[in-house]
């Protein structure tokens, strides 16, 4: 589902990727581990396209949806509204100006709660949900993109073991259950183990296997 | 110690400029002392009567400031939106835009009521063009900075989903930065209404027209009354943005 070949990405211009590699299989979990610094979030920006490749090709077989460390909501948003903005590429510009979503998708956004354990939850703001209810939101946005490849930046960065394991599990259960290729950046290997299929190692802009 | 030195004489010289320029004269306010002294004897016991025409003014003066402001956010929505650079759709329109703010901003509101008297006459009408179009440069820039300091992850999130970026700002970034937006808009029409005061004394309407029309038959009493008014207005107008604006942030 993910290609990246000889990947190169110059920020500041310094080298922060020195020709990676990679692929990723649909239904497949990868973990990236590694130290900070070693080009792991730019990787992950890279795939997504918010950071232009200086060499280096990146082949998505399906569209992609990044999970953002710091879960990236607007937080006097409803957890719906949050979710509803990864169906914004599909409606024009004066139907979301006016907030005239069409009822499939707020059915689909209903739906992406649901299927993250959020069910009931939408209509709460954002910035009054728990950290680890926050990223599932999170994930629920980029299933509403309806992205078949999953980027997760360090998702469970600033949550609790247990909603930590919450989290991977959850993204774990979008792999097998959905066939969904996940590409999860993670600093504690115990968790990596937890989910992964293959587990990479990155450091000054390579990836190693583990 | 060169350095402090260096700082002392340019600020000095700054100061020699700005004197040599306005050439101020201790001895021709010596001499307009005991004229204001008299004035001020004279406005005591300020002058109220006709307060019903004092408050019909000073109630023009808050509708001058309240359209103007309203109008001022009208102009300076899409303005903002080109001169914000994370949401800008226009990139080579982001100086221009900003370029167009820093003018309107730069005009002084009393300057442009002056320019739409000549052009659409006397009355408020011009002052609430006037203050409109000063206004409207200031509320852009307060709310493109407001929006620019915004944490980009969830902007960043949607163009990822696939919007475009004035989707995103649309839809999310300004419902988020609500507040703020809100809190600028009524420090605006705080000002505005201050602005608006005297407005009247180039012939857009307002408690000004009262004050020029009183300073030109030299009736203190009249003035002191007038400036009572104002006084209150600006404070009562102040304590309103001040709670509001609480609330809001």
């Amino acid at each position: 589902m993910l290609e990246v070949a000889g990947l190169v990405v110059a920020l500041g211009g310094r080298e922060v990727l020195r020709g990676v590699d990679l692929s990723v299989a649909a239904g497949e979990v990868v973990t990236l581990e590694g130290p900070s610094g070693a080009g792991k979030t730019t990787l992950l920006r890279a795939i997504a396209g918010l950071v232009p490749a200086a060499a280096g090709q990146i082949r998505c077989g399906a569209p992609a949806g990044l999970v953002f460390q710091q879960h990236a909501l607007a937080a006097r948003l409803s957890a719906r509204d949050n979710v509803l903005v990864g169906g914004l590429g599909r409606i024009g510009f004066c139907r979301a100006a006016l907030r005239a979503w069409p009822r499939p998708m707020l059915a689909e956004a209903d739906g992406c709660l649901a299927r993250v354990g959020l069910e009931g939850l939408g209509a709460r703001r954002a910035g009054r949900l728990s950290g680890g209810q926050r990223q599932r939101v999170a994930v629920a946005r980029v299933l509403m993109q309806r992205a078949r490849l999953l980027l997760a930046d360090e998702p469970v960065a600033s949550l609790d073991p247990e909603n930590a394991a919450a989290v991977l599990d959850l993204l774990r259960g979008l792999a097998r259950r959905e066939g969904r290729a996940v590409l999860v950046t993670l600093h504690q290997p115990e968790l990596a183990r937890r989910i992964a299929d293959r587990r990479l190692r990155m450091e000054e802009g390579r990836l190693w296997p583990l | 110690m060169i350095r402090r030195t260096a700082w002392v004489l340019a600020l000095a010289a700054v100061y020699g400029a700005c004197i040599a320029v306005v050439e101020p004269d201790l001895g021709r306010l010596w001499a307009g002392l005991p004229r204001l002294a008299r004035w001020l004897g004279g406005a005591f016991p300020p002058d109220f009567s006709g307060f019903d025409d004092m408050l019909r003014r000073a109630a023009e003066t808050v509708a001058i400031a309240t359209l103007g402001t309203t109008l001022a956010a009208l102009l300076a929505l899409p303005l903002t939106l080109l001169a914000t650079r994370p949401v800008a759709p226009l990139p080579a329109l982001y100086h221009p835009a900003r370029a167009v703010l820093d003018t309107l901003r730069g005009i002084d509101g009393f300057v442009f009521a002056l320019l739409f008297v000549a052009a659409v006459g006397l009355g408020p009408f011009a002052g609430v063009l006037g203050v409109a179009l000063h206004a409207s440069g200031s509320l852009g820039k307060l709310w493109s900075e407001a929006l620019e300091t915004a944490d980009p992850a969830p902007l960043e999130a949607a163009l990822t989903a696939g919007a475009s970026r004035a989707q995103a700002a649309v839809v999310l970034l300004i419902p988020d930065c609500l507040p703020l937006l809100a809190s600028a808009l009524l420090y605006v029409w705080e000002a505005t209404i201050r602005t608006s005061t005297v407005l009247g004394l180039v012939g857009a309407g307002g408690l000004g027209q009262e004050l020029k029309n009183a300073v030109d038959l030299l009736d203190f009493a009249r003035v002191l009354a007038i400036l009572i008014v104002i006084v209150a207005l600006v404070i009562a107008a102040d304590r309103l943005s001040a709670a509001l604006r609480r609330r809001l942030v």
